[in-house]
């Protein structure tokens, strides 16, 4: 095995105002020529800080305490400023997570590819420009001779990324560092960069890094997985052995949590307790312990040390593992039986518990609801001589959701699952169509008539800390509803403690700022405000978007048990299907606006009966790396909205589509099962 | 009503002070506010002679234990006018600044918050009222209705408010669509409210920098329109005046022009360190970064 970089006990430290923040300890790591190899951890784990590191791009309070990495016969922090600027960009390059913010938006595609070129002086301008278009085409962007003339903007998120990969393999380097490439793409995409990715790899060479918290997409690409915890690595092995033969408890757990799991998991979902230690002091036995089910007095005591066996899959990569269940010295404890890790064990809450109202509890019922946007205004549509200024973000939508159901919402960015959500609670104007809430009428009322229907309907945004007030402490935040409705309910404190207290918060966290607050815990404010006024619906936009894992899961129990507590109508608005597939009853799909498949959640998720349901279902990267997909489910991307097909809107992306569909939109169908589906050629009897 | 318990109670006002005390700038620009003031309230208590009274034979004079900082071209006391000068440049920039913040305030949320048409005619008004030149402006002003300190101040509040009202505009514009907002329309909460509660905090940050800022460039417009007979008509003493007449005799003797710009100078520094020493306190996102 030829190593291409070799970190050796790398530590790094930030200086902050309150101490130094010990971001990495003693990490080494190898990175062999040729592999893909996979960085997973939580946000606080450090994978960020490695890469960086390894750039030479630590932030100005970031110090290397100690170690070195081994590139190229040097050590990388040693380099001079020119070998500095040979090394990075040509022989280690990156892709970035976010494409609109890493790519520079006042120049065209053809000088950002130029400007990387800019150390081949003996190439003409004319030989670059053709190199940098032929890399385009390869990476699958068509008509590269003229789009290479355009700027980032001109582009999709997809083909941004795809750009972004173009311009990290134009200087052929030796090692690819790819910084979370899908998180901020659709699944169709994820699935089309997943197999970029790796056609770059058996095409080129290169050596691939991946950093990433999908485990899903680790499994599908790598070939060794390295798992980051709060600055260590706790375990690396061949990606079989990570998947099949986990040993530190924590990568079990992180596993466990992870919903793409293909288990028939009713109830509660798996978590880990506990939060990301503080890293201020470094802490002094095994930094896992706190949160740790097997943890004793000497995980606390004494740091672990690596253990190293032979990988049972694979000959080239040892299995490492930092944890003392697995120290030879201490033999006696390898005993437990660590295959019946019980992560919280499920508690069943089976869904016949909540009792389902009959037809006439019908909470929410949407009618044919179409919401337009303008795209330009009045007078300049009257002089350009445009009938129809307007796009259709929502059409012909039509939805029910009973008492203590929960409804879940699908579909990929651009299909107007949000608009649709916004709607409901009055947010957006409705064109057409009715809202019914209770049987009572929703379209059409002044805002002053909506703050009636906002104590019954509350709405949870994607942003857990955005959503939040930033200058308003939670304990005003939570109190904010009574005072608005003008609730007198016992004292606003009580009231507050009360309800941090249901969604378990500390009290002493009433006092503290949406800042000074974790993903989770202002995700649990959310969930509190939400709550607090007892609805009788929630629309939950993307609840559990940028949240970790493990805390994922924490807040779906928490809202399942809020629901089955309450008899709740839940609203779920995600791209994430497999959350969707373990929280919802009923389940729609949308796509440009327009519900092609609409029943119930599981017929759904076992046998999709429209092209597009089954592209996604199918398009989710699973944590399985045996089952990797070679093929691309479906290719292209979302249109834009004012640019809708004719005919049935998804026949430019369907693998299955005929003559009918180009011109003749489809009708809702009802199947046997009572799913209906808006599609010509349905899939599913 | 006993809304919001938690303002004082749970983060005790205390703490936002010790934070206060920590920042060395805010610390010494504090102490020159408060001599600023000082000074201007307790001008009478201070002072050593009338500010008015002339005594030409000791015209031009240098410090002495008589006269502290001199005499001017009229023998009047330096001393004693830098100190009553100090009253009406309070008076122009405290009343002056907090009015057009205040206004300037509530105009720019209701341009950036309400609805467009409402947003394009404001923008108009302030438009058209940035297009005349202030000193022009006051030339009519004061041509129509005579010269006083109370024209000056009006004008100076009118041509400051476009600058405070485009400034909340845009970071309110920055703020409408972002999620908290939604979510508190989402609970029911009505515009007065969302301004008031989620907005404002929110926007009054740079305003009031430059509120800090502006303090200056007012005691200057007053000291211009001074210099011009438009302003505080002599006898009366204000720190434009005295740099202005100081500066007719700077080669004969330097004292007035020295007396009446230094202490210019340290109210301008004192108002910009207090101004950025607050926002720091009253952000709790930059409080957390230091």
């Amino acid at each position: 095995m030829e190593k291409l970089l070799e970190i050796r006990s790398l530590s790094v430290d930030f200086r902050t105002p309150r101490g130094r923040v010990r971001a990495l300890r003693e990490v080494s790591m190898v990175v062999p020529k040729g592999k893909i190899i996979g960085v997973v951890g939580e946000s606080g784990s450090g994978k960020s800080t490695l890469i960086w590191t390894i750039m030479r791009l630590l932030a100005v309070n970031g110090t290397v305490e100690n170690g070195e990495i081994l590139f190229d016969g040097g050590n990388v922090l040693e380099f001079d400023d020119n070998r500095l600027k040979g090394f990075r960009g040509e022989k280690v390059s990156m892709v970035f997570q976010d494409p609109m913010t890493s790519q520079s938006p006042v120049l065209d595609y053809r000088s950002q590819f130029t400007d990387i070129l800019y150390r081949r002086t003996e190439m003409s301008r004319r030989e670059r420009l053709g190199k940098a278009i032929k890399m385009m085409n390869r990476v699958g962007i068509p008509d590269s001779e003229k789009r290479i003339y355009q700027y980032p903007h001109h582009f999709s998120g997809g083909m941004r990324q795809r750009a972004g990969i173009a311009m990290a393999l134009l200087m052929d380097p030796s090692l690819l560092i790819a910084d979370e490439p899908t998180t901020a793409l659709d699944v169709t995409m994820e699935a089309q960069i997943i197999h970029l990715i790796r056609e770059a790899r058996s095409e080129f060479g290169s050596t691939v890094m991946l950093v990433s918290h999908n485990l899903g997409l680790i499994a599908e690409l790598c070939d060794e997985i390295v798992v980051m915890y709060a600055g260590e690595i706790v375990e690396h092995a061949d990606a079989h052995d990570i998947f099949f033969d986990a040993k530190h408890p924590y990568t079990k757990a992180l596993i466990a949590c992870n919903p793409a799991l293909d288990l028939e998991m009713e109830g509660q979902f798996p978590t880990i307790p506990g939060d990301v230690p503080d890293l201020h002091q470094s802490p002094a036995g095994c930094v896992f312990a706190p949160r740790c089910a097997f943890s004793d007095e000497t995980c606390s005591k004494e740091r672990p040390a690596y253990s190293i066996s032979a990988g049972k899959h694979s000959e080239v990569v040892d299995h490492s593992v930092r944890c003392h269940l697995y120290c030879p010295d201490k033999g006696g404890k390898t005993k437990h039986d660590l295959t019946a890790l019980s992560l919280n064990a499920a508690a069943d809450r089976t869904r016949s518990e909540i009792a389902h109202c009959d037809e006439a509890d019908e909470l929410l019922s949407i009618q044919d609801l179409r919401v337009r946007f303008p795209t330009m205004g009045r007078i300049k549509a009257l002089a350009e001589g445009v009938d129809d200024p307007f796009i259709d973000a929502v059409y012909e939508v039509s939805l029910g959701l009973r008492a203590g159901e929960t409804l879940g919402l699908v579909g990929e960015s651009g299909s107007g699952k949000t608009t649709l959500g916004r709607a409901i609670i009055g947010l957006n104007g409705v064109h057409s169509g009715s809202i019914k809430f209770k049987g009572s009428e929703l379209v059409g009322l002044s805002q002053n008539q909506y703050r009636k229907v906002r104590r019954d309907v509350a709405m949870m945004f994607q942003d857990p800390v955005g959503s939040l007030s930033p200058r308003r402490t939670v304990g005003q935040l939570l109190t904010e509803p009574f005072l608005i409705h003008g609730i007198e309910k016992g004292s606003q404190r009580d009231q507050a403690a009360r309800l941090c207290e249901m969604v378990s918060l500390p009290a002493n966290f009433l006092s503290r700022y949406p800042h000074e607050l974790s993903g989770g815990q202002a995700r649990r404010v959310g969930v509190a405000r939400a709550l607090a006024l007892n609805p009788a619906l929630i629309v939950a936009d993307e609840p559990t978007a940028g949240l970790d894992v493990s805390v994922q899961g924490e807040i779906l129990n928490l809202m399942l048990d809020m629901q089955a507590a309450h008899g709740l109508g839940f609203l779920l608005i995600s791209h994430n299907l497999p959350v969707i597939r373990h929280v919802c009853d009923k389940l729609a799909i949308m796509y440009l606006g327009r519900i092609v498949e609409y029943g119930d959640c599981e017929q759904v998720f076992r046998n999709p009966a429209h092209p597009y349901s089954q592209a996604l279902v199918r398009g989710t990267p699973q944590p399985d790396p045996t089952r990797r997909r070679q093929l691309v489910s479906i290719e292209g991307e979302v249109p834009s909205l004012s640019n809708r097909p004719g005919g049935c809107e998804f026949h430019t992306r369907c693998p299955y589509s005929g003559e009918r569909c180009k011109y003749l939109v489809p009708e809702p169908s009802l199947l046997a099962d009572g799913r209906t589906v808006r599609c010509h050629n349905p899939l599913a009897e | 009503m006993a809304a919001n318990s938690f303002d004082r109670p749970m983060r005790p006002a205390m703490e936002k002070w010790h934070l206060f005390f920590r920042n060395g700038q805010g610390v010494l620009g504090l102490i020159l506010v408060a001599l600023f003031f000082a000074s201007a309230i307790f001008a009478p208590w201070l002072a050593t002679h009338d500010p008015t009274k002339l005594d030409i034979p000791v015209r031009l004079a240098g410090p002495s234990l008589d006269h502290w900082l001199g005499t001017d071209q009229l023998g009047r006391d330096t001393y004693s006018r830098v100190l009553y000068g100090g009253r009406v440049a309070l008076q122009v920039a405290a009343i002056g600044v907090s009015t057009s913040l205040l206004i300037g305030l509530a105009l720019g949320m209701i341009a950036g918050y309400g609805p467009r048409w409402l947003d394009n005619a404001l923008l108009l008004v302030f438009d058209t009222i940035r297009s005349f030149p202030t000193i022009v402006l006051s030339l009519a002003a004061v041509s129509l209705l005579g010269p006083s300190l109370n024209l000056i101040l009006a004008v100076v509040i009118v041509t400051s408010i476009p600058g405070y009202a485009r400034l909340a505009r845009t970071s309110t514009l920055a703020l409408k669509n972002s999620e908290f907002i939604l979510a508190e329309r989402s609970l029911g909460a009505g515009s007065t409210r969302t301004l008031a509660h989620h907005v404002m905090p929110n926007v009054i940050g740079p305003l009031l920098i430059l509120a800090a800022m502006d303090i200056p460039v007012v005691v200057t417009i007053e000291a211009g329109l001074s210099f011009l007979g438009l302003g505080v008509l002599p006898p009366t003493a204000s720190w434009g005046t005295i740099l202005n007449e100081g500066y007719l005799v700077i080669r004969t003797s330097p004292w007035p022009v020295v007396a009446g710009g230094v202490p210019l100078v340290l109210a301008t520094l004192g108002f910009t360190l207090l101004g950025e020493a607050l926002r720091d306190v009253f952000d709790p996102k930059l409080r957390s970064q230091r």
